[in-house]
């Protein structure tokens, strides 16, 4: 399966960074206006019954469906995965730890998930929320992202092998 | 430098009424994710990596590390072929820097020595667990609409901590009072 865009891959590798720079502009300035936030969407549900953030969050994933449905009709060699589950079943899109079994990729969902999910309310945003506080002037908005520059480097070098170890330890990989 | 506006709550014409609605930015941020796929694939996968705080922020950092020292930490394939990595991550700060100016609504907030520290930790514990699970929400948000299951039950795992958080947050404030 050979994914291609509308871009040919010699403009595309050069087009990466100006794109992903303009998106991440325009996602900062609405991030910014809305106060978008996926975890706080689910706490300000749970604690108040305050839906504004989470139909925001339920928008994010319709909005990728739509997307990605629509553009698969118009430009299919660069969405041959849609719709993943029925052609690759359980197995997840790659981005997690590579060649794990499905057990071991579910695991990690659930235990990932259930430490994001508290961290988030602990600390009070989702990464996205913690990066627009950051940029409005909110200091320990700024140690939160230099925490994850850290874990980014903390994770690549030495978590990520533990994690997989552990997890074929326990005969799940 | 987008134009101040008066400081009201109900006067939000046009454009940045529909930025104020979180509604519109989900839609518009998973159809812009589509976008950048249909643009970018072909420079290398992961599918669904259109936006992702947590992957973006560790495409950036370990590609920087690499650079500097010399290593050789795994980055996503679309960051590795690239001239640079995905700059989601910068842009938002850009974006939103800019927009708290234009708006008048940066200001500087400090915090004790053990509020950054927290933070500090969070934000390394945050991204450990982020990464093993493949994405930040945002990324499984993506993944859900590209139909990965995994990333459902991964939305589901995140609702129960938050569970756990609140919970966890009450029996604090009780014990308080």
């Amino acid at each position: 399966m050979v994914l291609a865009g509308i871009l040919s891959k010699e403009t595309a590798v050069i087009a990466v960074p100006i794109v992903t720079l303009i998106l991440g502009v325009i996602i900062g300035w609405l991030g910014q206006r809305s106060g978008f936030c996926s975890i706080g969407g689910f706490r300000d549900f749970f604690m108040w019954k305050h839906t504004r953030l989470l139909y925001g969050y339920l928008a994010l994933i319709a909005g990728a469906f739509i997307g990605y449905l629509a553009f698969k009709f118009i430009f299919p060699s660069a969405f041959e995965g849609f719709f993943w589950a029925l052609n690759k079943g359980l197995m997840p899109v790659p981005g997690a730890p590579a060649n794990l079994t499905v057990v071991a990729y579910i695991v990690l969902a659930i235990i990932g998930g259930i430490a994001v999910g508290l961290m988030g309310v602990i600390i009070g945003g989702c990464p996205l929320r913690q990066l627009v506080m950051t940029a409005e002037g909110n200091l320990k908005s700024l140690f939160f992202v230099i925490g994850m520059c850290v874990g980014a480097v903390v994770y690549t070098m030495f978590v990520s092998g533990w994690g997989v170890a552990l997890l074929k330890a326990a005969g799940l990989a | 430098m987008a134009e101040t506006k008066p400081k009201t709550n109900e006067n939000y014409d046009g454009i940045d009424a529909i930025a104020r609605n979180p509604l519109y930015v989900g839609l518009a941020i998973g159809i812009l994710a589509a976008i950048v796929q249909l643009l970018l694939i072909s420079a290398g996968g992961p599918e669904a990596y259109g936006f992702c705080v947590a992957c973006h922020t560790r495409d950036v950092v370990n590609v920087a590390v690499n650079d500097i020292f010399g290593t050789k930490l795994a980055v996503a394939a679309i960051s590795q072929n690239a001239i640079l990595p995905v700059m989601t991550v910068v842009g938002v700060l850009i974006g939103a820097f800019i927009s708290a100016r234009g708006y008048e609504e940066f200001r500087t907030k400090t915090g004790s020595a053990a509020s950054y520290t927290g933070h500090l930790l969070g934000g390394i514990f945050f991204m450990i667990f982020a990464l093993f699970m493949g994405g930040c929400p945002y990324r499984l948000a993506l993944r859900i609409g590209y139909g990965d299951v995994v990333a459902f039950i991964g939305v589901i795992a995140i609702v129960i901590g938050v569970l756990i958080g609140i919970k966890i947050a009450t029996n604090l404030a009780e014990r308080e009072d």
